[in-house]
């Protein structure tokens, strides 16, 4: 799964066309896109478990909180990086990077209700309802180039007509932003194990398993 | 609706029972708008070109500030337990209780905010339109502010979660009543302002009732 993600970064650079500066939207587009993707996973994960009170639910839901905020830090810092030379400043107010910087603290407001409770139960069902709330904010993400003209640029891969982009820029760009999506998946698979056999680990089950590890 | 109704009555006639609590908010939020002045260069322009903005930030701290409180003596005495476990609907009962909260919060705060103009020297335009932008924009705050409010009930320290949970949800209202008046400083039509205030309203008093129940439902036991 990670071989995804390295065949993407070391890929990307053989085609780059125009200046150097041009080359971090590998890193950008795929953050910024996961940000908002792993908000959505969140809040159907939250939605889940509300609903069929699903364990497994809550576990992916709060092991994707720290990841989406990595993700969206990343796309907030490699927008700056690009912003300094092209724009001529690290930050502007405008409506994508604010919206984008408000999902920052929505993750760390999840993070923050889940830890809050000392029962895990009542935590988790807290968590869930905010992740739900807090889907409203996605769609106003994702849609404010096109509301407010925007200093940002707007859609350029899913734009009408096709692509607007030369395929060779292109095919590294989906590539990272599979890879991310690996990446992501992996990093999910880890935290989760690691969650669930932390609240387990009082079952028998979870004993079993650790002492068959410790025993190889 | 009469669920709602003897919410709201009930809601009112606590909080009028106990004024010192109903005017707080108030006097916080005035003392938080006149902070302004005196940390300001005294340039009389620049206090009128940003007070409105100071007016909605202090609005919104103000509502922030009240909301800690809205659950938490009903918790305490074991008055939501029952409510929970009450035959009527626990969402119509909620929005009594959290619109009876925004007529001695936010609606009173905007019947002060033009005083506060005044003395800001905001011209009299800009005044009618601050007015009807926290008109709109208030009941949405408390609306969404109670979700928070409810999620958090349970906890001794709750406060400052409420804050980091609710202010990132509170950014859309301020952009858009802050936004306006720009807008008319320069000039320009509040319209599209005022449909996306109405809007955020319109979907904060159907949804966020039921979100504030299913929080309660989710925390207490």
């Amino acid at each position: 799964m990670i071989s995804g993600a390295y065949l993407g970064l070391f890929q990307a650079p053989a085609d780059y066309q125009q200046g150097d500066s041009f080359r971090i939207i590998y890193v950008h587009v795929p953050a910024a896109w996961l940000s908002l993707m792993v908000y959505v996973i969140m809040a159907v994960a939250a939605a889940i478990g509300m609903i069929w009170r699903m364990k497994m639910a809550f576990v992916v839901a709060i092991c994707s909180a720290p990841l989406g905020a990595v993700f969206t830090a990343l796309a907030l810092i490699t927008g700056a990086i690009w912003g300094k030379p092209i724009w001529g400043t690290w930050w502007t107010w405008d409506a994508r990077l604010t919206s984008e910087l408000i999902l920052f603290f929505l993750y760390f407001g999840v993070m923050a209700t889940y830890h809050a409770f000392d029962d895990r139960k009542t935590a988790e069902k807290a968590m869930a309802m905010l992740c739900i709330v807090g889907v409203v904010i996605v769609p106003i993400i994702h849609y404010s180039v096109e509301w407010w003209s925007s200093l940002h640029q707007g859609a350029t891969i899913f734009a009408e007509g096709g692509p607007r982009m030369p395929a060779d820029m292109l095919t590294p760009l989906l590539l990272m932003i599979g890879g991310f999506m690996f990446f992501y998946g992996y990093a999910l698979f880890i935290t989760c194990q690691t969650m669930v056999l932390k609240n387990e680990r009082k079952s028998r089950w979870v004993r079993e398993v650790i002492s068959r590890n410790h025993s190889r | 609706m009469s669920t709602f109704k003897i919410y709201f009555a009930r809601e009112w006639q606590l909080m009028f029972r106990n004024t010192g609590a109903l005017i707080q908010p108030l006097v916080f939020f005035i003392i938080i708008a006149l902070l302004f002045p005196f940390s300001l260069p005294a340039e009389s322009n620049l206090l009128q070109q940003i007070g409105g903005g100071i007016i909605w930030v202090s609005a919104v701290l103000a509502t922030l500030l009240s909301l800690e409180s809205m659950f938490h003596a009903d918790y305490q005495d074991g008055t939501l337990e029952q409510t929970l476990i009450h035959h009527r609907s626990l969402t119509l009962a909620m929005l009594g209780k959290v619109m009876a909260h925004w007529t001695a919060t936010g609606l009173v705060l905007s019947l002060i905010s033009p005083v506060l103009c005044v003395t800001f020297n905001i011209p009299a335009d800009q005044i009618w339109v601050l007015f009807v932008g926290l008109l709109l924009g208030t009941p949405s705050l408390t609306l969404i502010g109670a979700i928070g409010a409810a999620l958090t009930v349970t906890l001794r320290r709750g406060g400052v979660l409420i804050a980091v949970i609710i202010l990132p949800l509170y950014i859309p209202v301020l952009i858009f009543g802050a936004g306006m008046l720009t807008q008319s400083y320069q000039g320009l039509e509040v319209t599209s302002q005022i449909y996306a205030l109405a809007a955020i309203f319109a979907m904060s008093l159907t949804l966020a009732p039921l979100a504030i129940s299913a929080s309660l439902r989710a925390t207490i036991k």
